[in-house]
């Protein structure tokens, strides 16, 4: 949970401006926003890495820094993979292990887990970014936590790393984590988190469930050679916007209403599509106004 | 603590560091027993003395040490996943200048043990009987104090500057150039005692030994007082530092 959190970078850049935000336990949370919102930044404050100028970042009510055990508690992965080049990934966890108290068992459970087995004995200076991604992950998973946070995990993955991503974290939300996952890439996220937290330079833009936040944006896009006929035809309440020579945004309609109306007037359809805004849309609209 | 201390002992075992720096100041050790025995200045047993204080060169390793063990944390970031695991930061710095400390020592002693290895035959060869009491033993145990308190006045000074090469470089010009230049300039000269390479002289050479012509060293006391506050202040303002730094 984050209250009315507000840092400054020597003294005068405003990386993050009066926040407040509460992620729900049980949930996936996609933190998302253009690179320099503040991302980052909220999340460091959050581990403790960063003291804030004003306001709270708590987990559970609790401070990062006041946990006993933190590892047990909360998993982090930044975006940072820090990692030295010449130690070998098990040797890195095998650390953790110590520093934390945690059996060196571990280690080999979550290299496991993050499919790192055959390549724990290498030194991480041989991995790809993806691997290192995995490792960070292996990390975070070190102390079988219920809360992850995890900054861009993303980043530097291929097609297929993303596709694995998404049913690691899809797996461990249905062991009933709470995670907290960051992201430039808004759409990235659509598909695996419940709800989001929308950053622009330092504020909330927007936050809730994704369903909640894409309500009411349903559209349908027309296409047709007699533009003019097709827009008679469209009946109050839907209202419709021309959108190039030759396609319709209808609004307030669903696309088989749309359909049935063109069908009625005789009017030729090359293209009928029902849409709903994306979270990218959907940031754009919300800060269009804002960033001027 | 004696997990921290473990884990940091760890760190150092999982890289190579450690093995490069051991092998360079045990090369310092073996110089300079192998120098000292055979010259023709060892003749009777307390002249040994100044051969084990000869090691001393290995501060330099140990210093270097102690700069490598806080700053590779700083340099590849991987400050953030301890910090993490322990957000008591205080543990954190305390455990790292306890385990420098003791790698120093242990660096000190393998060295010590290696320079008898070779003296030992080679005094029965000359017929001079080893005894480890007085002045040769005070040597011994200042080697080993030194290079203990250059690997913590090392993790002090990475502490304060972070920045890798930056510390390596300013660290060794001021012990191994500055230090010698105001022993050398008469007017500075008054202030090379109290310089960690004069300090560390008077710990580890017989009274009157070591120092130039014209130098006036500390007493063996003065000498370990002033060590100890080269090496624990940096530390100290370097650990108040780590405390409530930022880290990005």
């Amino acid at each position: 949970m984050v209250d009315d959190l507000t840092k400054l970078f020597g003294g005068k850049v405003r990386a993050v401006d009066r926040l407040s935000f509460t992620v729900e336990p049980g949930s996936v949370t996609g933190f998302l926003g253009p690179n320099g919102a503040g991302k980052t930044t909220t999340l460091r404050a959050l581990l403790g890495l960063v003291h804030p100028t004003s306001g709270t970042a708590t987990i559970g009510g609790v401070p990062y820094r006041q946990i006993a055990a933190p590892l047990t508690v909360v998993g982090a992965a930044l975006e940072s993979s820090a990692f030295h080049p010449a130690r070998t990934a098990r040797n890195h966890l095998r650390i953790l292990c110590t520093v934390a108290g945690l059996p060196v068992a571990r280690a080999d459970a979550v290299l496991a887990h993050v499919g790192l087995t055959d390549s724990a004995k290498r030194k991480v200076k041989t991995y790809s970014l993806g691997m290192r991604q995995r490792l960070s992950l292996a990390a975070a998973l070190l102390g079988d936590p219920h809360v992850l946070v995890l900054d861009e995990p993303a980043n530097g993955l291929d097609p297929e790393g993303i596709r694995w991503l998404r049913g690691m974290l899809r797996s461990l939300a249905a062991d009933g984590r709470t995670v907290l996952v960051s992201s430039h890439q808004l759409n990235e996220v659509e598909e695996i988190a419940d709800r989001v937290v929308i950053l622009n330079r330092g504020q909330l833009v927007t936050s809730g469930s994704i369903a909640d936040l894409t309500a009411g944006t349903d559209r349908v896009m027309v296409r047709s050679p007699d533009i003019a006929a097709l827009l008679a035809a469209v009946r109050p309440p839907a209202t419709a916007e021309q959108d190039g020579p030759e396609a319709l945004v209808v609004r307030g309609a669903t696309a088989a209403e749309v359909g049935h109306w063109a069908f009625t007037a005789g009017v030729e359809l090359h293209e009928l599509r029902g849409e709903r805004v994306d979270l990218e849309e959907l940031f754009f609209s919300l800060t269009q106004g804002g960033a001027a | 603590m004696i997990r921290l201390v473990r884990a940091e002992l760890l760190k150092l075992r999982t890289t190579q560091v450690w093995f490069w720096l051991l092998l360079a100041s045990l090369a310092v050790a073996v110089l300079a027993a192998v120098a000292g025995m055979a010259s023709d200045d060892v003749r009777v047993p307390s002249d040994l003395a100044t051969v084990f204080a000869n090691a001393n060169g290995g501060i330099a390793v140990s210093f270097i040490l102690g700069i490598l063990g806080i700053t590779t944390e700083f340099r590849h970031q991987t400050f953030t996943p301890t910090v993490l695991a322990t957000p008591n930061r205080w543990a954190i710095v305390s455990a790292k200048l306890l385990t420098y400390a003791l790698v120093g020592a242990a660096y000190a002693v393998i060295g010590i043990v290696v320079q008898l290895a070779i003296t030992v035959p080679w005094l029965a060869s000359k017929d001079i009987a080893l005894q480890l009491g007085g002045d040769v033993g005070h040597s011994m145990a200042g080697v080993v104090l030194v290079f203990t308190l250059f690997a913590v006045m090392g993790v002090g000074i990475g502490s304060l500057l972070r920045n890798q090469s930056l510390a390596i470089s300013v660290g060794l010009i001021f012990l191994l150039v500055i230090n010698n230049i105001l022993a050398a300039i008469p007017g500075t000269r008054p202030a090379f005692p109290y310089t960690p390479e004069g300090a560390m002289i008077a710990v580890v050479y017989p009274a009157g030994q070591g120092g130039g012509d014209d130098i006036e060293l500390l007493s063996r006391a003065g000498g370990i007082v002033t060590l100890l506050l080269w090496a624990l202040v940096p530390a100290a303002i370097g650990a108040a530092l780590t405390l409530n730094r930022d880290i990005t």
